[in-house]
């Protein structure tokens, strides 16, 4: 599928997700934990309608200018672009590394319920073994 | 590592936007290309090299870190 296909889809899907939100939150649709249902969906909907519209508005300003369109196909490709980008990519995960354990002390020392403790372990792991993952992966491929 | 960039590149007549167009990189990275701040792949070496018509060791200068 095109590009500007899967930004169109994005913009229907999160039109869809934010009104199916608002119509459950109107309803009083839930008990339990499908009570943030609503909550979830307006969010998850918000995010999918402004990727797509915001990927949909950049293609739309560069359409018709072959030159700012090429130039910005050189610094998206651009090694020195990309290097920086890992980098801060690199140093940012180091730092979630401290937030993360730091998080999970402060949540335990504040006696928070044990579920969302557990929740924010299963995240840290996953998180840190997809690493490891991708190091085993690499190492081999290079 | 230091290089010849910016000598090579004037001696030429040439812009920095005009060799970053033939390139095919952004007009930054050949600012710190010539600045020593950055030192590229080994493919864009090879581009740059064989744009100026000369080898890598032409152009850029390797020199070993001294403790």
């Amino acid at each position: 599928m095109k590009k500007n296909a899967w930004n169109v889809l994005f913009v229907l899907l999160g039109l869809l997700a934010v009104a199916a939100g608002l119509w459950l939150l109107r309803a009083g649709a839930g008990f339990g934990a499908a009570r943030a249902l609503p909550y979830v969906c307006i969010g998850v909907g918000c995010g999918l309608f402004g990727q797509g519209a915001g990927e949909l508005l950049a293609a739309r300003a560069v359409r018709g200018d072959p030159a700012l369109q090429r130039r910005l196909e050189v610094e998206r490709a651009d090694e020195r672009n990309r290097a920086i980008s890992d980098r801060a990519k690199g140093r940012a995960f180091d730092r979630m590394t401290f937030v993360y354990s730091a998080l999970m002390l402060t949540f335990a020392l504040m006696k928070v319920e044990l579920a969302a403790v557990l929740l924010l372990v299963a995240a840290y792991l996953f998180v840190e073994f997809s690493a490891v993952y991708d190091r085993c992966k690499l190492e081999k491929e290079m | 590592m230091k290089n010849r960039l910016e000598e090579l590149r004037k001696a030429r007549g040439l812009r920095q936007e005009e060799l970053a167009d033939a390139l095919e990189v952004s007009r930054q990275t050949i600012g710190s290309l010539e600045n020593g701040r950055y030192n590229p792949s080994i493919q864009l070496a090879f581009k740059i090299a064989r744009y100026f018509s000369l080898t890598i060791e032409d152009i850029f200068i390797y020199e070993e870190e001294t403790k």
